[in-house]
């Protein structure tokens, strides 16, 4: 009895040391130097990724890009803070558009511009509105890298099999409604025509678009905000133009979140969806999913008033000035290999992003693909109309996720019947005491 | 040889019964404190580390607005309490939370027993069913949120599809707030059932069989004989899984996280997930410890009830 | 276990009885089931059908499971969840049999508190401390490691607590018996008390396994990369990470993952029952 026990207890250390180190053995690289890439891209925009980087490690033997996916972009950004400095943090990392006030003041990364001089970088290639959005004074702070618009898709074969004309490329509220209902109506219910998710991006853009401010200096650009609207004229009219569509009963509300969005886009591919508003960077997945023909608007504008036009959305990258310099380096070569003109052609067509060298349109990629598509188009002609304002290009702000997740809860809350004035009132409210917490304990002011 | 040894005949006798004699000289007490660090310290030291610790540093937190790093930076004393408990918002997280922990208590008891219960029948092959009524224990959070959110997908899910076939209005479970709650918390009770019907079942088994004979010759009904004496007599059971289920549900977080994050409406936005939420998504770290000092008030206070029912069971 | 109970005289009503009594089993069974049959059923069924809302399908194939053996990393998440569960179940195992021993063997002074206190850690949930103990594993530089995963969880109050109640029952002779041969606490413990526990100490080991498989929001907050991901969270990865839903091969990966378990539930069912009635029952 004795000796079996004995046993058992040196079973157990063999077993505590040999398993954790088998684990580790596997991933120590060869002699390469390691770059890790953080991401938040999903479908087909990760299978790309994955793709530039396997593209990037055979082109060079100094550097083994790993790229791994870490969830949601609200997910993403405090991850980067709290694994500053430790091994676990990432080399490189693509973080979203409203972030970027926040990182930069949490001084995490080694700015763009300091690579850019070095090697003098031609940055002229890249879009200038997208470069402005990741600047501050000046200085490039972060690469754009993947942009996107926010636009309205619709089945237009769906649409040609009921009689429905289809809406204008630059439509207002009310043509959208028109042809919601035709859609709901003639399909006798099986086709519902609307959806908007809950999601406070969109619901950003719908001030964008009616020339509003969220937040106080311009949204930022020439100060730390400390005040914030969300209950105003523009606000107040999207949503009324949802509840009438939810009303007439051919408005079907998906929720919110990852899950409502991929059954959104189920449904549309299924032909159970006639019309929703989305990224752009979903259009090679609608255009591979279904054999219907899509159609793509510009972002719906307020009855009677022009467009003021919309943010670009999406991510820039980053490098972590956490990291030794070769690694910093390695990071830096990635950055510009997915930065170059093909590269970044080959993200539009695989994912729907906007190409950000201005030469990509010229790859034969692209071509073909407006020849075919020519509905692919619209986000690139979109973006191109805008006439850059403080209104247009994004918040600059911290605790932008909290203005999320508020809007978010309030389109919930007006989508089920609460006034709309009460639940903008109360996500106005909520967003500027955390506001006014954010500033106060970073000592803002 | 294990076989051969003596039962201990009362197990409620105190321990101090069991500490032997010739405990007394010096080198014996030296001796002792040698093996109290040898086998005490290392879980002394985790549980100091990764539980007491934290509750202290939870609670300091929770007086403090944190900045972007989650370190304390201005003391605003009890405001962050007062904030949340005016905070229409949280109350709602609040109350969902015990409407969620109070039904899934329920419902997982009463479908745990009516399996218990049926599963007691003296049947060919209830060795079978028996199994498979345990099964549901063996399925973790993220393959159960996997499966349901199948089932209550608004376009192809077994539930969407049900209403259409009989052409009943359609429920879109997981984005409605009226409903969105009501499908995590049939999903949570069907997590539970295995583990429930197991122990159930178990209690009814070990009662003693000439209880029922003599009820069954005076001619007490089935039904009665299971309210009359099963019920009674299980009792302490039936207490042990409503505790466990209570607080298992109060620290739910897994099913949120994967079929609604919160939403709608914050309907399914549970403390835990709210704490998550705030920490790290708002990176509101005091705040979140706040909501995390709540949820421990609310946590160890059923536990104390269990303690105190346990106490009269068990010598200390 | 068998039931004892009398059954009524065999009759053509008892018949039907029966019969109603195996159409009740089976409705149940399908209450139960019906979720994991639905998953499992869809798992062989090709993706474009089931977005299409078709129930049945002719084109029934493994495809799913091996798209999703060789396209993500499932295997790999079951390895880790595998090592990280046994890892924290040996040393539960070791360490709350440890802490049983000298709260029940040994004489110190305040040991009737310190068992308070590890009483009212029963009281105080992980997860409402999980902040704090970000920043402790990180402070440790264990982030993105197994370590972050097993070292919190080393030992349970919980655990300690019913190994307690187990060794209080071993016979006070036995004890006696042992000082008078001389036998060390070290000896006394490993050649009686750990073989005189063994049933409790593998129902400990059972539920200390489950639960550290289970566990959800800690690993998703301290581990960045699908090398130190448990299954839980990969699966979680999985479906966050596709765009629209290839429905067939995320029921196939949950299969996958609830497959082991299953398995090794009905296997250990006999022991893990007997297990948790005496800890419930006490």
């Amino acid at each position: 009895m004795k000796i079996r026990y004995q046993r058992w207890w040196l079973g157990l250390a063999l077993l505590l040391i040999v398993l954790p180190l088998g684990a580790c053995a596997r991933t120590q690289a060869a002699s390469r130097t390691q770059i890790v890439f953080w991401h938040e891209m999903t479908g087909p925009g990760q299978d790309q990724l994955k793709q530039f980087a396997k593209e990037f490690n055979a082109s060079q033997d100094k550097y083994q890009v790993v790229p791994q996916y870490e969830g949601s972009y609200n997910e993403a950004v405090q991850k980067i803070l709290h694994t500053h400095g430790t091994s676990a943090s990432p080399a490189v990392f693509q973080s979203m558009d409203v972030s970027t006030s926040q990182l930069y003041h949490a001084h995490v990364a080694t700015p763009m511009q300091k690579f850019i001089d070095k090697d003098n970088f031609d940055v002229n290639q890249i879009s200038p509105v997208a470069r402005a959005f990741y600047s501050q004074g000046g200085k490039q702070i972060s690469m754009p890298f993947n942009t996107s618009q926010p636009v309205l898709y619709y089945n237009a074969s769906v649409l040609k099999r009921l009689g429905i004309k289809a809406p204008p490329v630059d439509p207002s509220y009310s043509d959208i409604t028109r042809v919601a209902k035709a859609i709901s109506t003639k399909s006798h219910g099986k086709i519902k025509g609307l959806t908007v998710e809950e999601y406070g991006w969109l619901f950003e853009q719908f001030m964008a678009n009616s020339d509003e401010h969220l937040a106080n200096h311009e949204d930022g650009r020439t100060g730390i905000p400390t005040k914030v609207h969300l209950n105003t004229p523009g606000t107040q009219e999207a949503m009324k133009w949802v509840k009438s569509n939810i009303k007439s009963g051919d408005f079907i509300d998906y929720g919110a979140g990852g899950q409502a969005e991929s059954n959104e886009i189920a449904a549309f591919l299924a032909g159970k969806l006639g019309i929703f508003i989305q990224s752009s960077a979903y259009i090679s997945q609608l255009l591979a999913g279904t054999k219907d023909q899509l159609g793509i608007t510009y972002y719906p504008h307020r009855n009677g008033k022009p467009a003021n036009g919309v943010a670009i959305g999406g991510a820039s990258l980053w490098i972590g000035n956490d990291k030794p310099k070769d690694v910093q380096q390695g990071a830096w070569k990635f950055v510009q290999f997915v930065m170059s003109a093909k590269a970044q052609a080959q993200w539009q067509a695989a994912t729907g992003y906007l190409a950000l060298n201005k030469d990509s349109q010229a790859q034969p990629i692209l071509q073909k693909l407006y020849q075919k598509y020519p509905a692919a188009q619209v986000p690139s002609q979109q973006l191109a109309r805008i006439k850059a304002n403080t209104a247009n290009s994004g918040v600059f702000m911290e605790g932008v996720i909290q203005e999320r997740n508020l809007t978010q809860t309030a389109m919930a809350q007006i989508y089920n019947g609460t006034p709309i004035d009460k639940a903008l009132a109360i996500a106005e409210k909520g967003l500027n005491d955390a506001v006014a917490n954010t500033n106060r304990a970073n000592h803002y002011k | 040889m294990l076989e051969s040894l003596p039962k201990h005949t009362n197990p409620e006798e105190p321990s101090k019964e069991l500490v032997p004699v010739g405990l007394n000289s010096a080198t014996e007490w030296r001796k002792d404190r040698l093996y109290v660090a040898l086998f005490l310290g290392p879980s002394l030291l985790i549980l100091s580390v990764f539980v007491f610790w934290p509750m202290l540093k939870t609670m300091y937190l929770s007086l403090f607005l944190t900045d972007n790093f989650g370190h304390a930076s201005v003391f605003v004393g009890f405001s962050n309490y007062l904030n949340l408990f005016k905070n229409p918002a949280y109350l709602s997280s609040l109350g969902a939370t015990f409407v969620y922990v109070i039904a899934v208590s329920i419902l997982t008891i009463i479908l745990g027993m009516v399996l218990a219960v049926v599963a007691q029948q003296h049947l060919k092959g209830i060795r079978f069913f028996r199994t498979l009524f345990s099964s549901t224990m063996g399925i973790s959070v993220s393959v159960a949120a996997i499966f349901w959110l199948f089932a209550f997908n608004p376009s192809v899910g077994v539930f969407a599809q049900i209403s259409q076939a009989l052409h009943l209005p359609e429920i879109n479970w997981l984005a409605d707030p009226h409903f969105a709650l009501l499908a995590i918390i049939m999903t949570t009770v069907w997590m539970n059932l295995g583990f429930t019907f197991l122990i159930l079942f178990g209690a009814l088994q070990q009662l003693p069989s000439s209880l029922f004979e003599a009820a069954e010759i005076a001619g007490v009904s089935k039904t009665a004989q299971f309210f009359k004496i099963s019920l009674p007599l299980i009792s302490p059971t039936l207490f042990f899984v409503l505790i466990v289920t209570l607080i298992e549900a109060f620290k739910s977080f897994g099913l949120i996280d994967l079929m609604t994050v919160g939403g709608p409406n914050n309907a399914t936005n549970l403390l835990v997930y709210r704490v998550y939420q705030d920490a790290f998504l708002n990176g509101n770290y005091g705040l979140a410890s706040t909501e995390s000092v709540i949820l421990t008030a609310i946590i160890a206070a059923i536990t104390l009830i269990q303690f105190k029912l346990l106490g009269k069971r068990v010598s200390y | 276990m068998e039931m004892n109970r009398p059954v009524t005289s065999e009759t053509n009503h008892g018949n039907l009885k029966r019969w109603g009594q195996y159409a009740l089993l089976l409705v149940l069974t399908v209450i139960v089931l019906g979720p994991f049959l639905l998953g499992l059923w869809t798992s062989v069924m090709p993706t474009a059908e089931i977005s299409k809302g078709a129930l049945w399908s002719t084109h029934i194939s493994l495809d799913n499971y091996i798209t999703a053996i060789t396209t993500t990393p499932i295997l790999r998440y079951l390895l880790n969840s595998l090592v990280i569960s046994t890892v924290t179940m040996l040393f539960q195992v070791l360490l709350c049999s440890m802490s049983a021993y000298a709260f029940v063997f040994l004489k110190f002074r305040y040991r009737k508190q310190l068992f308070m206190v590890f009483l009212i850690t029963m009281m105080l949930p992980f997860e409402a401390e999980v902040i704090p103990n970000f920043s402790t594993v990180r402070n440790m530089g264990l982030l993105n490691h197994y370590a972050a995963m097993i070292i919190p969880f080393l030992t349970a109050a919980f655990g300690t607590f019913m190994l307690r109640q187990t060794f209080m029952q071993m016979p006070v002779e036995l004890k006696e018996a042992a000082d008078i041969e001389g036998l060390s606490h070290w000896q006394f413990y490993s050649q009686l008390a750990v073989p005189y526990a063994k049933i409790s100490l593998m129902t400990l080991a059972a539920y200390s396994f489950l639960s550290s498989w289970n566990q959800y929001l800690w690993p998703m907050l301290t581990t960045f990369s699908d090398n130190f991901r448990p299954v839980q969270d990969g699966l979680r990865q999985l479906q966050g990470q596709e765009s629209f839903n290839n429905w067939g091969m995320i029921q196939a990966s949950a299969a996958i993952v609830v497959i082991p378990t299953l398995i090794i539930l009905f296997i250990g069912q006999h022991y893990f029952k007997a297990g948790l009635n005496e800890g419930a029952v006490k």
